[in-house]
């Protein structure tokens, strides 16, 4: 076969060029299937043998890679995820609804919505560690309009919180009692007071001139007695609801810094999920008299929240997985004594967690890094294989 | 024999009732309208909030007396002396950009013509077995966390892959750049795959009528006709690439270099940020502080001039078939 403009020697070369190409493609195909065999076999030949149960339940450890573990670094980015989550869904949402279904008639709320489908897009290309940044100075120091927590002073404005003083006694015995003023720096013990001892029991401090004049044949009074003039410790009893201005590098500001992140790609998904639902839907509820909230709210929105929540987990998986804006706003957090009990508190989180152990000088903490991995990754597929399952039942909802 | 509401119904067409929304209604209405355009607002003040940090304390970067820096030397000196005790210290950020352009330099070899070819593969010629297994690997690829690829780059590329082949310190360019190429393969692939994909048949069936190959078919037909959106994926993963944190931070070092050579450490913008909020001595209206904040501005004028140019293009160049 030979036509006017191609001779059958060219034909051959021109078809045998085709064929390399594609043999050129699925090589290359190859090579991108074995580099994600290659970085999870990797991964499971370094971490494997460390998985365990005390290495799921235990914390880390300093110079202990053997009976580290993770668990408040699993308990951390699970709050994390619920935590910006929370915080972005309302709003990425509510942007979503204002860019899909209403249509602006004037002309600057036209201009605004052109802006804000605009700059969607700019906020998915920022880098996550200017969202850090800006979460340092927005969230961890409020752009320093409250006075900055420092460790020795409590802050200045908090709820919740509870300061006692407690000193050790003549007789050894631990006591503690009311704080009255938390800023005082200078208290000394000068008078009896009510006080309750290590057993939960309350009395009345007894104190004496000096260490001499303690009464020494009585150990239950001796357990009881103090010398005055000195000074007692301050500690502070916080409760679930504690909370402090500005937020310090505490896991609120954390989950709010990762809220910023994972907006854009909420509005984005939220608009793809408000884009499926049918127009029939809409022009149903609107011709028989809905007004525009009215027909989005009553028939918009339950129709789209499969798409919303697919949207939704996906960006939390995003929010796990990210170490940057975490490590800029709470800094390399390995462990913490008390663990996630409130808001104001500090946590591990599993990124970060692995992050730190990556770059450790003792290889131990090598393997379990890959071991950490393993349990993110694991992690991630259960919440995508969640979303997987919303959006496939979701489709046969609406096909 | 009509119901009551019917009745009513009817009652108010006679009467010629206006049938209109109730003030509870237009208030709701209202309402709803405004929480809305706030969420909208809330978006771009993130915006502005940071464009506005940024600027605002970059200018208390050059206004700090004890350094009396010039943005000209900042943007122009070749050393980068922060965190450094001994000699006097040099502010110029040109090596911890060139450090970022080393990665996004190796990053951008490996994944545009690889994701490149992968879409065209993906959209032209694979069969649909093929298909089932190339796309979940692009996808769990996509889903990987960028510190696991990090630590693959440190405890995988460096020792198996580079060591092998050449003299390459422990933290090296080239190994991050390899992991963050890794990392943006799958937005080119799946970004380019849907502009070529959003190329009509009607084109193709219209060259191989004439007796193209597929070859041809692709290269000649209906790669040029997606090229806005094969360069605009391009430009995203450019700037994705720019603004890569983790992978650096693991796999390139912290010694600010001014060279071309990928096999030793390398110090990116990121890299500098992350590791001055990790040290202990970090205070506000330090220098160490603001200096933060001037390599953040540069870093995110980088980043948000790509993504602008790639928009534009987008916008402009964009063939839309109907």
């Amino acid at each position: 076969m030979s036509n006017f403009y191609s001779t059958p020697r060219s034909e051959a070369n021109r078809k045998s060029k085709n064929s390399y190409f594609a043999v050129i493609c699925l090589l290359v195909c190859g090579l991108v299937v074995m580099t994600l065999v290659v970085l999870l076999a990797s991964i499971f030949f370094t971490g494997g043998n460390w998985l365990s149960w005390d290495f799921l339940f235990a914390n880390h450890l300093e110079d202990n890679p053997e009976e580290s573990g993770i668990w408040q670094a699993i308990v951390g980015s699970v709050a994390m995820c619920f935590l910006c989550g929370v915080c972005a869904l309302p709003i990425g949402i509510g942007t979503a609804i204002f860019l899909e279904e209403f249509q602006p008639r004037n002309s600057l709320l036209r201009s605004l919505h052109w802006l804000v489908q605009l700059n969607i897009t700019n906020l998915a290309g920022v880098p996550s560690i200017v969202y850090g940044i800006l979460g340092v100075t927005a969230f961890v120091y409020m752009f320093s309009y409250f006075p900055s927590i420092t460790p020795n002073d409590p802050p200045t404005y908090e709820i919740g919180a509870n300061y006692r003083y407690q000193m050790k006694t003549l007789g050894g015995d631990f006591v503690n009692f009311p704080c009255p003023d938390k800023t005082d720096k200078e208290f000394r013990i000068n008078e009896s007071i009510e006080a309750v001892d290590s057993r939960g029991n309350s009395f009345t401090l007894n104190v004496v001139e000096s260490r001499s004049a303690a009464p020494k044949n009585d150990p239950v009074l001796l357990d009881q007695t103090v010398v005055k003039g000195k000074r007692p410790s301050k500690y502070a009893v916080k409760s679930f609801f504690y909370f402090h201005l500005p937020f310090g590098k505490t896991v609120l500001a954390a989950g709010l810094t990762l809220g910023l992140v994972i907006l854009p790609i909420i509005i984005i998904a939220s608009q793809e999920a408000l884009r499926a639902v049918p127009a029939s839907l809409r022009e149903a509820a609107l011709g028989m008299g809905a007004t525009r909230w009215e027909s989005v709210r009553e028939v918009v929105l339950p129709a789209a929240t499969p798409g919303f929540m697919t949207g939704a987990i996906l960006a939390m998986s995003r929010a796990v997985g990210e170490a940057a804006p975490v490590l800029a706003v709470m800094g390399g957090v390995l462990v913490t004594t008390n663990g996630l009990t409130n808001l104001m508190a500090k946590t591990p989180v599993l990124p970060v967690t692995i992050y730190k152990w990556a770059g450790d000088e003792n290889v131990g903490f090598e393997h379990l890094a890959a071991a950490a991995i393993i349990v993110l990754l694991v992690l991630l597929l259960v919440m995508n294989s969640v979303a997987i399952l919303i959006r496939s039942r979701y489709e046969k909802m609406l096909g | 024999m009509a119901t009551k509401s019917e009745r009513d119904f009817e009652n108010a067409l006679l009467r010629n009732y206006e049938l209109k929304s109730s003030l509870w209604g237009k208030i709701s209405e209202a309402m709803v309208m405004t929480s809305l355009v706030a969420c909208g607002v809330f978006s771009l003040a993130i915006t502005v909030g940071i464009i506005v940090l940024l600027a605002s304390q970059s200018i208390g970067f050059f206004n700090n007396a004890d350094l009396a820096i010039d943005p000209f030397t900042f943007l122009t000196d070749t050393r980068w002396t922060i965190g450094q005790t001994q000699g006097t210290p040099r502010y110029g950020i040109l090596p911890l950009v060139s450090g970022t352009f080393r990665i996004t330099g190796i990053a951008m070899v490996i994944s545009l013509p690889i994701g490149l070819i992968c879409a065209i593969y993906l959209s032209e010629y694979a069969t649909p077995r093929v298909r089932s297994i190339l796309k979940p690997t692009l996808e769990i690829l996509a889903g990987i966390p960028t510190v696991v690829l990090g630590f693959f780059a440190i405890k995988f590329i460096t020792p198996y892959l580079l060591q092998p082949i050449g003299d390459f310190k422990t933290f090296n360019a080239a190994s991050a750049g390899i992991a963050v190429g890794i990392l943006c393969l799958p937005l080119v692939t799946s970004l380019a795959e849907d502009a070529l994909r959003a190329v009509p048949d009607s084109l193709r069936e219209g060259a191989y009528g004439l007796g193209s190959t597929r070859l041809e078919v692709t290269l000649k037909v209906v790669v040029p006709a997606a090229l806005s959106g094969i360069i605009s994926a391009f430009l995203l993963a450019l700037s994705r690439a720019i603004g890569e944190t983790m992978v650096v931070a693991l796999a390139a070092g912290s010694t600010p270099t001014f060279t071309a050579d990928p096999r030793g450490p390398s110090q990116t913008m990121t890299g500098f940020i992350v590791e001055t909020f990790q040290s202990e001595s970090l205070e506000p209206d330090s220098i160490g502080y603001y200096s933060m904040y001037a390599v953040a501005a540069v870093l995110f004028v980088f980043t948000f001039t790509i993504t602008l140019i790639g928009q534009l293009i987008r916008m402009r160049y964009q063939e839309v078939y109907s």
